[in-house]
């Protein structure tokens, strides 16, 4: 008996040890995540000056807005801008509707034909063209330098059908099915009566997904187009942020010196632009993650357990 | 008898037939993106002209991979890529699984949420928004990184232009970027342990570290074990997109990786059919890496994906 005691106090305590030990932890990490955001927030409604001089670290200094004005004199920024936007929106509406009623079809245990599909699917994941021979067929295609590619290259998913597929399976009970068959329902019907109202969360969560793989990709634009106009947003920023070599940005340079007094200034409010392009540019991504943040832990757990 | 097979095929269809709608688009999509794009392998083996196209180009066999294997910078290239790939797999891989265990220690709810709600956000950053992120604060005039640096009386160093540099670049800022969330899987499983096995660990006095011990890391190795294997699949095909954006004429020592190589000699100079004949030995490669890895795992625990 007292040596239980004693076992448990010995335990409390290092587990007390425990605890502090990872609080501390969590601060750390929370500080390397969430800071050079953070910076990157400040930096872009600061002085351009007082960035140059290395004095923003912990809160904007001399409130300015000149980095945003300079980047929304940019044309090419704000067309591309607007061209994400386009590709992003339809093309996560064909992803949800092809990677929704194929995860249906799918899910069906009496589909005749789904190891088939299935095994088709699956394979991609494994092995494909590559590169060079998906440019050429593409090109072959007549899709290069189309919008059709951009909204249609990597608009479905295998990884996610299944995720679509695993969720109807296991979230919408299959008595639902049956009542539905017996009141004469159809596969249309089921489909569009039951399981899409019944899918709001994992629908959200693919919505995330496509959204952002969208949004994000620039190298379908620099592989795929040679028209500036088509540009999505990523690609024109690749050579304004992933440069260091100003000659690369020139247009970007010209559209900044433009409104700027001096060349000294042009090169810092350009600096200070680049923040504010990588606030405008994230932003939309972080906004469409927060508003659908409720529906997104139980969908991501629904669908990827036994994915 | 075949009268009968074809009856039942045609009733089949006529049950069915909404369902085969409901996939036609998915099917056609993975037609047209995936298994087209493997017809046009045979390039490969060809020696492709735009005039001729894919099927009028002559044949060579495999010219195109013996001078890959011949090339003096084969080794290079594929010692790159490699490297990489297994340094950012090795330190990558643990992070995930010691931050879900932690986290699952947290008991506060809010708190939790809060943890992971923004461990997340980095996920959602795109390539070229972290590199210019790096580029900015690594740079070498005015750089964070390089302020902190001076005041602490060292020299500023161009870590973007340093080919010693590029591994750790692209390994932290991956860790960062996706270390969070790659919890989910795991903390999906933390969460689908029995609870009654904590309970009973409680009675018999048992500490944090050791139900962690007994009961956490047991439960999560399956998952891991899957996630590892997803993983050595990948190890010649890494991030290309990101390897090119985080690429200066100072690194490339480090960061010419086959990928990269792939893409600037096969679109930059249009030697179509060499660099195709390279996608597909990577692509090989990597299809055997992930069936030994399985067959090796299933062999030593029983883990396995097929």
């Amino acid at each position: 008996m007292e040596k239980e005691v004693k076992r448990k106090r010995k335990s409390s305590a290092s587990n007390k040890a425990f605890h502090i030990f990872n609080a501390i932890f969590w601060i750390i990490v929370m500080f390397i995540i969430l800071y050079p955001l953070y910076l990157v927030v400040i930096a872009s409604i600061s002085n351009p000056d007082a960035i140059y001089r290395g004095e923003v670290i912990w809160r904007p200094i001399e409130f300015s807005i000149r980095g945003y004005k300079a980047v929304f004199a940019y044309k090419e920024l704000i067309s591309s801008y607007g061209n994400s936007i386009f590709y992003t929106v339809t093309s996560v509406i064909i992803s949800i509707w092809v990677t929704m009623s194929a995860g249906y079809a799918l899910s069906r245990p009496t589909f005749p034909g789904k190891k088939i599909f299935n095994f088709m699917f699956i394979f991609t994941m494994f092995f494909g063209g590559g590169l060079i021979p998906t440019f050429l067929v593409m090109r072959d295609l007549g899709l290069y330098n189309t919008r059709a590619i951009m909204i249609l290259m990597g608009c479905v998913s295998v990884w996610n059908v299944m995720v679509a597929r695993t969720y109807i399976q296991n979230s919408i009970p299959h008595e639902l099915y049956e009542a539905a068959v017996l009141d004469g329902a159809s596969h249309f019907d089921y489909f569009f009566k039951c399981v899409i109202p019944l899918s709001k969360s994992i629908i959200a969560v693919l919505v995330v997904y496509y959204g952002v793989s969208k949004w994000n990709d620039y190298f379908t634009g620099l592989v795929y187009l040679k028209g500036r106009e088509l540009l999505p947003l990523q690609t024109v920023l690749r050579e304004i942020l992933a440069t260091l070599q100003l000659d690369k940005s020139g247009d970007y340079m010209m559209s900044v010196t433009e409104n700027a007094a001096s060349l000294t200034e042009a090169m810092r409010t350009a600096n200070v632009a680049k923040y504010c392009i990588i606030v405008i540019a994230t932003g939309p991504v972080v906004l469409l993650y927060a508003l659908l943040q409720k529906y997104f832990e139980k969908g991501v757990m629904i669908g990827s357990l036994k994915g | 008898m075949e009268k009968q097979r074809k009856k039942k095929l045609s009733l089949i269809i006529k049950d069915n037939w909404q369902l085969y709608v409901l996939i036609l688009p998915a099917v056609i999509y993975f037609i047209v993106f995936n298994y087209l794009p493997m017809y046009g392998i045979q390039i490969a083996f060809r020696d492709y002209k735009a005039v001729s196209g894919i099927q009028g180009s002559p044949w060579v066999g495999l010219k195109h991979f013996q001078n890959f294997f011949d090339a003096y910078y084969f080794k290079r290239l594929l010692s790159n890529t490699l490297l990489l790939n297994l340094y950012s797999l090795l330190c990558s891989f643990p992070i995930p699984l010691i931050l879900a265990i932690l986290l699952n220690q947290i008991k506060n709810p809010a708190r939790k949420k809060f943890i992971q709600t923004s461990i997340y956000v980095p996920y959602f950053i795109s390539t070229v928004v972290l590199a210019g992120m790096l580029y900015i604060f690594l740079s070498p005039t005015n750089g964070i990184f390089n302020t902190l640096r001076q005041t602490l009386g060292m020299k500023p160093v161009d870590f973007m232009s340093s080919a010693s540099a590029f591994r750790p670049i692209y390994i932290i800022s991956g860790i960062w970027q996706s270390a969070g969330w790659g919890t989910i899987l795991y903390i999906a499983s933390l969460a689908g342990v029995d609870t009654s096995l904590y309970e009973a660990a409680e009675i018999d006095g048992a500490s944090i570290l050791q139900k962690i011990r007994y009961i956490d890391i047991p439960s999560l190795l399956p998952v891991a074990g899957m996630v590892f294997i997803m993983d050595c699949g990948k190890l010649l095909s890494s991030n290309t997109d990101k390897a090119l954006v985080l690429q200066t004429p100072g690194n490339i020592p480090t960061s010419d990786i086959i990928g990269v190589y792939v893409y600037n000699v096969g679109l930059g100079s249009g030697q179509f059919s060499y660099t195709a004949a390279i996608g597909i030995f990577i692509n090989i490669i990597n299809f055997v890496l992930i069936l030994s890895v399985n067959k090796l795992s299933k062999k030593v625990s029983n883990v396995s994906m097929f």
